[in-house]
């Protein structure tokens, strides 16, 4: 009997599983040889055992953590505060003439606008604390998600908005009972596609005003010579975003169970 | 098959007389319906009046393109009229209202609600208990044969499935006038005989007006009491012929009848007029 039943896994899934991962173990291991035979200097790459040891100390120490939180909070904060506004912009500008008239041109040139230019800007205006870091990752989130909630919004099957007020759902309640949920699995492509954005966004921010968070740990790791700490920053903020991107997508499963 | 209908409640309507003061009947005077994009116009309908006395059921045929859909649309309150008027009782009509429900071709179920969650929507809307919700659906979803589909979303089900399901929520938050726009157009054959009989069964159980468009002569006169024949666009009423059958008969000695099979060609040779290129219009 196969042992790894007893663990609810099947030996196809383990098979699966190191198929899926197989080039990424082979990268590593490349990087680890290149490093340790010395083909490229150790300053700009150390081999991945001592990156890992510096992120194992750093992790141990609490230092790790105490920045990627700081990275996250900020995120998750700017991410969220998008969101909420992104989406009742989005839904409005494609359900109200007015709202329309108003957002469509501005969602036109917002959108791709390179968001990291206004970093100094920001700095100008606010200074260097959370607040405009939030602030930006609200601005650079806002279009993605307000894009997409909108043309979601608009692809709803007007057969569906009838079907409810044939039914006796007011005006009022309509976008609450039929037209969000019906655009919702556009809306939430929306919050993935503003997900990364969330995260450059933070960590170019830490990294040219500081106040802690991975981008600075990074940027200092750069600037004391470590750059063992600067790979180590990176594999966190790999971690950071590997992480959310999957708890988005098990919400979205969650959510979207229905599609 | 096994239909459960134990605690069926009547619909306030009395027996069905046609009676056209009794709840249900339409009204439909002088309608017209002209489309504008830019500088054009578009006339849809013209110049259309019926009348469908209570509990009645309507065909409607037509050529494609005729204006069939949007009649059943402006009667269901989904578009305005550009004159003329559409009454439900004696009152015109302000928008849609839980007095008239649609069955669309494509069912127009709600995708993120189950099989229950669609049926109950209507009766939620109301202000229905959940208890009393619950029954009343499961009612219904006992009548279409759905028992045992209520956890199901409508991604799971077949088309013949969708559109039972889409009849039974139409039907569980009780309007007096179905509107039907060629719900079973999607299906094959069989599935589509099967859901004719079974909506003849639902119409003359609940005593509900209908009104049911369709391109396919056959079905409007094996459903119907009355077929409309609209003209080619823009569409207007042509004529009305009477469907005399004897209904005791089952469906295959029924279309194999001489009244069946002359009623039929009445009105494929009404419709034919309005097909034929170079015909009247």
């Amino acid at each position: 009997m196969d042992v790894t039943r007893t663990v609810g896994l099947d030996r196809n899934d383990v098979i699966a599983a190191a198929k899926s991962i197989y080039s990424l173990v082979l990268l590593l291991l490349l990087w680890e040889f290149v490093a340790q035979y010395d083909m490229v200097h150790s300053y700009f790459l150390p081999p991945l055992s001592d990156v890992l040891a510096t992120f194992y100390e750093l992790t141990a120490s609490g230092t790790m953590l105490e920045h990627a939180y700081l990275t996250f909070r900020r995120a998750m904060a700017g991410l969220l505060l998008a969101c909420l506004l992104g989406i009742v912009v989005g839904v409005l500008a494609a359900r109200n003439r007015i709202m329309g008239w108003f957002w469509d041109p501005v969602i036109e040139v917002g959108y791709p606008v390179p968001v990291i230019a206004l970093v100094p800007v920001f700095m100008f205006w606010f200074g260097t604390g959370d607040l405009p870091k939030i602030m930006l990752v609200v601005v650079g989130c806002f279009w993605p998600v307000a894009i997409n909630a909108r043309n979601a919004t608009r692809e709803v099957d007007e057969n569906l908005v009838w079907s409810a007020r044939m039914m006796g759902t007011s005006d009022r309640r309509l976008l609450r009972r039929v037209v969000v949920p019906a655009a919702a699995p556009g809306i939430i492509s929306g919050v993935q596609i503003a997900l990364p954005i969330a995260l450059i966004v933070t960590f170019v921010f830490e990294m040219v005003a500081g106040g802690g968070g991975l981008g600075h740990l990074e940027i200092q790791g750069v600037r004391s010579f470590e750059s063992a700490q600067v790979y180590a920053s990176l594999i966190a903020i790999m971690i950071v975003g590997f992480t959310l991107d999957r708890g988005l997508r098990y919400l979205r499963g969650r959510l979207l169970a229905w599609t | 098959m096994n239909r459960t209908q134990t605690h069926r409640q009547h619909p306030p309507n009395a027996k069905s007389t046609h009676d056209t003061m009794v709840d249900g009947h339409v009204t439909i005077a002088e309608l017209e319906k002209e489309y504008e994009s830019g500088d054009e116009r578009t006339t849809a309908i013209e110049d259309f009046s019926v009348t469908v006395p209570s509990g009645e059921f309507l065909g409607v045929v037509g050529p494609s393109g005729c204006g069939k859909s949007t009649l059943l649309y402006l009667v269901a309150g989904f578009l305005e009229q550009t004159t003329g008027t559409i009454a439900v009782d004696g009152d015109p009509i302000d928008g849609p209202g839980t007095d008239r429900g649609v069955v669309f071709q494509d069912y127009a179920l709600f995708p993120w609600r189950t099989v229950m969650g669609n049926v109950t929507y209507g009766l939620e809307e109301k202000g229905v208990g959940k208890e009393e919700r619950r029954a009343t659906a499961q009612r219904f979803i006992d009548m279409m044969d759905l028992d045992g589909f209520e956890d199901k979303y409508p991604k799971e089900l077949s088309g013949g499935m969708k559109q039972r399901v889409a009849l039974a929520r139409t039907l569980a938050y009780d309007p007096k006038i179905l509107l039907m726009d060629e719900p079973f157009g999607a299906l094959d054959q069989p599935l589509r005989e099967s859901l004719q009989d079974h909506l003849i069964d639902i119409w003359r159980e609940l005593e509900k007006t209908v009104i049911f468009i369709t391109h396919d002569v056959e079905e409007a006169v094996y459903l119907s009491e009355r077929v409309l024949i609209m003209t080619r666009h823009p569409g207007t009423k042509k004529t009305t012929v009477d469907i005399e059958l004897d209904r005791t008969q089952p469906r295959e000695e029924l279309v194999l009848s001489d009244e069946y099979t002359a009623t039929k060609n009445d009105v494929w040779q009404s419709l034919r007029e309005e097909t034929t290129p170079g015909g009247e219009h």
